[in-house]
């Protein structure tokens, strides 16, 4: 059985002029200790697909239709308190930035053990030891002295690090990473992002990493879903996306990584920008910005076919297919 | 801690001076000690000589030499109408304004945070629109307004109130009584405490249901839900705590507000505190009166100031309280 | 040519208004159509008061002493003259409060418009200038801040009336009162214009200005101060109820306008001293109309803040 299951998942946000549809017929799975990479521009629905997972979108949003079945219990209808002893017990999250994620008045100390007290009963001396046991093993020097210190007394990267720790606190089933490393400095980036494989690797944690960056998703995880405008438009494997991209958006995406470019050359921008979810196009949601449109782009919303290893929700790979078979 | 006092004294003595130099500026220019002194009936040599021998024809730095070296003894002269020293005649009204403020800031205090905290947890609750639809209507109602409605009700029309006066005191010294001792007492100290709360209680509760909503907001609470913690802890410990600090500096700036309210209500109940006394001693030009509760209230401004600083210190932890580098 | 495009421009602005999210909400918005109703009737009875008030109630020849506390005209001892009654010098309470609403007011905005010329040259100066002397400005501000206002204001003029005699004071009264309260709260708008200065200041037009060589206070005041218009329409609404009430509040205790010439502060003062013997409508009626006002005005202030904040919308 599958760690996670979202099976037809529709978020939408109230609004005074209506709903508005953020994420629709999201499907996938993810296997345990699996590392599945969530990318798409800002505005796809990665970082609300991550909060419906753990059923705490802010509002005016919720779960319209669809089902988030975990371990075989559906997320999206839990009650309260039973969803509470699953956040952070076994599914934790790790925001993108570290500067804001931790309460700037309470100790890291008391931030990192009111969460094992919530869900397991020990004393606050043995929470105090896993604390410093995690940070130890998020490489954080001197740990002791960091329980008693404030989080405006420590750098991002220290930061960041500590939101892993809490996140591996009570050795969770998956971890949904949004944006982790973008707030960071690039040096720092690449260290954090190598502790939290090796990390997620030695503990056998399944990692949900959403991410525009192409690149951190083809070194990090297994499996790959590219996003554009609430749906989820390709996914497969990742060497796969990566290398023998089908989608046009994907294939954009990936034209538009600087290595991709010839020196001295402009940079292979992918023309227009996201759709806002008040005015998602007809159709192809990605139509307006695509090089291949066709006048059924515009008609027909295209499903997600199996293409090999991948899915892709494409019209023109569709009739590609068609035309081998006939 | 240590560094922290000595910036604290600095700035207080700094205030306290410009509160003396006012408060001299005011005798020097406001009634003629000597007409209290001598009359109408002596010849204007004779004054002259008096005038002299006062002191009052030397250079104003000496005067205000002289007229701190007295201050800081505690003479701030004798008021013309009592005959006794000012700071005693004032002194001996300090506990009826002390305990109207007390008994105020204990309304404010137990009623602002939770419903103000309600108000902004439940913003839909019809009960939170009631809370804030009075509150609205609160901070429009002046305070001499209030409690002239609170007289007309419950003094005149339904006559289970007192209308004036501290009822029965309790002697603790020979210049300190207070009415907390007794049931008369007590009961006399129900309407005033309530109309002098009337209009801080409103803004307190606007303040603090802003404040928290907007905190409710942010990426640490988000966090917080996400590590599965109990809503009371989330609420009253990471929400309220970080609430709470815009909450202290506006009460801090809100205590001269508060003094500035006695002496309406002290007016209006014919309250015998300062502010009753300083608008009897406007009314009688009675100047070392009038210097001596500047002086006063200045103090308390001060002192309180600096336990609001003391407070919002320990609080934040990015307020460094201690010595040493920050 | 160029009529052509004045004549296409003008219309156009009044669409633009009509579409935009101002009015949108303020059609939809039931308290703040009732409030702005009941603000612009305030007003204009107070602009009128000369024109509409059956007496004037400066004029001693129309006041009899013989008339002073007649009820309002629905209670049994009622006159048909006076339908709100008459004060205790025998005033016609109708006419007193339409005058005393125009003083109220008038002190109200003149204050306000003072407070925020005041706060805008300094706001301005501290947000755009920066290090020193913004650092200096704002250290005055808090200072100010923490002497309320209304503990300075009743301060300043306990010690002016000691020192003038009540005669010349109730003269000066209302110069003061503006001067007071006007003065008293500039840090109020200071803060919130040096805020949105230093916000437009990292903004390019800023900076595109600067680069082509306009002078300092030009910037200042064609560049950056129109774009801080929200923030000072939302605090003016609130800072003239608050004068008002100031204003009020200074009149009860005696240190405000006189009884000869009433705001609506100093007529309820009066009435305080008869409501015991049941006269109550003195107190009441002008208590009435001040908290009204007062609280449209709240009312306004906090739609134009929920309205103009669109921050409060990104749910």
């Amino acid at each position: 059985m599958s760690l996670l299951t979202v099976n037809n998942l529709e978020v939408r946000f109230a609004l005074r002029q209506g709903d508005v549809i953020a994420l629709r017929d999201i499907n996938f799975s993810l296997q345990r200790g699996e590392r599945l990479g969530v990318v798409g521009e800002s505005g796809a629905g990665k970082s609300v697909l991550g909060f419906s997972i753990i059923n705490l979108i802010s509002r005016p949003g919720y779960i319209a239709q669809g089902e988030v079945a975990f371990e075989g219990r559906n997320l999206a209808t839990l009650s309260a308190e039973a969803m509470r002893s699953v956040r952070g017990n076994r599914i934790a999250m790790i925001f993108q930035d570290p500067m804001m994620t931790l309460n700037p008045v309470l100790s890291i100390g008391e931030q990192m053990t009111e969460c094992l007290l919530a869900h397991r009963k020990i004393s606050k001396e043995e929470a105090r030891n896993i604390a410093l046991q995690r940070l130890k093993q998020v490489q954080i020097p001197s740990p002791e002295h960091r329980l008693d210190q404030y989080p405006h007394e420590l750098s991002g990267g220290m930061r960041q690090r500590i939101v892993i720790a809490i996140a591996l606190l009570l050795d969770p089933d998956l971890i949904i990473a949004d944006e982790p490393t973008t707030a960071l400095d690039v040096t720092i980036q690449a260290e954090i992002m190598s502790l939290m494989l090796e990390l997620c690797e030695t503990n056998n944690v399944a990692l949900m990493l959403i991410t525009h960056d192409l690149g951190v998703v083809s070194e990090v995880t297994q499996r790959t879903m590219v996003m554009y405008a609430g749906r989820i438009v390709e996914s497969g494997p990742t060497r796969k996306i990566i290398n023998h991209a089908q989608h046009p958006y994907t294939q954009g995406l990936i034209n538009a990584l600087p290595q991709m470019t010839t020196p001295g050359q402009r940079l292979n921008q992918i023309r227009g920008s996201m759709p806002s979810l008040q005015d998602v196009p007809s159709g192809c949601a990605f139509r307006p910005r695509c090089d291949f449109a066709m006048p059924v782009c515009e008609q027909q919303i295209p499903d997600l076919y199996q293409a090999g290893d991948c899915k892709v929700a494409c019209h023109l790979l569709n009739k590609k297919d068609k035309e081998q078979q006939s | 801690m240590l560094a922290f006092l000595i910036k604290r004294v600095f700035q207080a003595l700094i205030v306290m001076f410009v509160i003396s130099i006012i408060s001299f500026s005011i005798q020097d220019n406001l009634g003629d000690p000597l007409r209290e002194l001598v009359g109408q009936s002596v010849s204007e040599e004779e004054r002259q000589q008096l005038r002299d021998k006062m002191g009052l024809n030397d250079p104003f730095l000496v005067q205000y030499i002289r007229f701190a070296g007295k201050a800081l003894q505690g003479d701030l002269g004798t008021s013309y109408f009592f005959k006794e020293p000012a700071l005693q005649v004032i002194l001996r009204k300090l506990p009826a304004t002390l305990e109207l403020v007390f008994g105020a800031t204990l309304i404010i205090v137990s009623l602002s945070v939770p419903l103000g905290v309600f108000a902004a947890i439940k913003p839909q609750h019809i009960a939170s629109k009631i809370i804030m639809g009075i509150s609205t209507v609160g901070i429009s109602v002046p305070v001499f307004l209030t409690a002239i409605g609170l007289i007309y009700l419950f003094s005149i029309h339904l006559g289970w109130m007192p209308s004036y006066g501290r009822g029965e005191t309790f002697k603790i010294t020979e210049n300190w009584d207070t009415a907390l001792l007794t049931a008369d007492g007590l009961h006399h100290l129900i309407l005033p405490s309530v109309a002098l709360a009337s209009i801080m209680l409103p803004l307190f509760i606007r303040l603090i249901r802003s404040e928290m909503m907007e905190v409710l907001q942010s990426e640490y609470v988000k966090f917080a839900w996400a590590k599965g913690i109990s809503p009371r802890r989330v609420y009253f410990l990471h929400a309220l705590k970080n609430t709470m600090l815009p909450v202290i500096t506006v009460g801090g700036v809100q205590i001269g507000t508060m003094v500035a309210y006695t002496i309406l209500t002290e007016t209006v109940f014919q309250w015998p505190g300062m502010g009753f006394l300083f608008l009897e001693a406007v009314n009688r030009v009675d100047t070392p009166l009038i210097v001596a509760y500047l002086i006063v209230v200045g103090a308390i401004f001060v002192i309180t100031n600096t336990i609001v600083d003391l407070i919002y210190g320990m609080v934040n932890p990015t307020v460094k309280l201690v010595g040493g580098k920050s | 040519m160029n009529t052509a495009v004045k004549t296409q421009k003008a219309p156009g602005r009044l669409q633009q208004f009509k579409s935009s999210h101002f009015w949108h909400s303020f059609k939809q918005d039931k308290v703040a159509q009732v409030s702005f109703g009941v603000l612009i009737i305030a007003v204009v009875l107070a602009l009128l008061a000369p024109l509409i008030a059956p007496y004037n109630p400066y004029d001693l020849a129309q006041i009899d002493i013989m008339d002073s506390e007649i009820p309002p005209s629905w209670e049994s001892s009622g006159d048909e003259r006076f339908w709100l009654g008459t004060d205790i010098q025998g005033r016609d309470m109708w006419s007193t409060i339409l005058y005393g609403t125009r003083i109220s007011l008038t002190i109200g905005v003149c204050a306000v418009l003072l407070q925020a010329f005041l706060g805008i040259v300094i706001g301005l100066t501290a947000g755009y200038l920066g290090g020193r002397i913004d650092s200096f400005l704002m250290r005055m501000a808090d200072i100010q801040l923490s002497f309320s206002t209304l503990m300075v204001a009743i301060i300043v003029l306990a010690v002016f009336q000691a020192s003038f005699g009540s005669e010349l004071y109730q003269e000066l009264a209302m110069l003061m009162l503006i001067l007071v309260i006007g003065i008293a709260e500039w840090p109020q708008y200071a803060r919130t214009i040096r805020a949105s200065v230093l916000a437009e200041k990292e903004k390019e037009y800023v900076d595109a200005a600067r680069v082509i060589g306009l002078p300092t206070p030009r910037i200042m005041f064609r560049h950056i101060l129109p774009n801080t218009l929200s923030p000072i329409l939302v605090i003016s609404t609130v800072q003239i109820a608050n004068a008002i009430i100031s204003e009020a509040s200074l009149s009860f205790l005696g240190l405000g306008m006189p009884v000869s010439q009433p705001s609506l502060g100093s007529l309820i003062s009066s009435g305080f001293e008869v409501i015991l013997s049941g006269s109550w409508w003195i107190t009441v009626i002008p208590g009435v109309v001040l908290i009204v006002i007062v609280l449209v005005m709240n009312l306004l202030g906090d739609w134009l803040r929920d309205v103009l904040n669109p921050k409060l919308y990104k749910g």
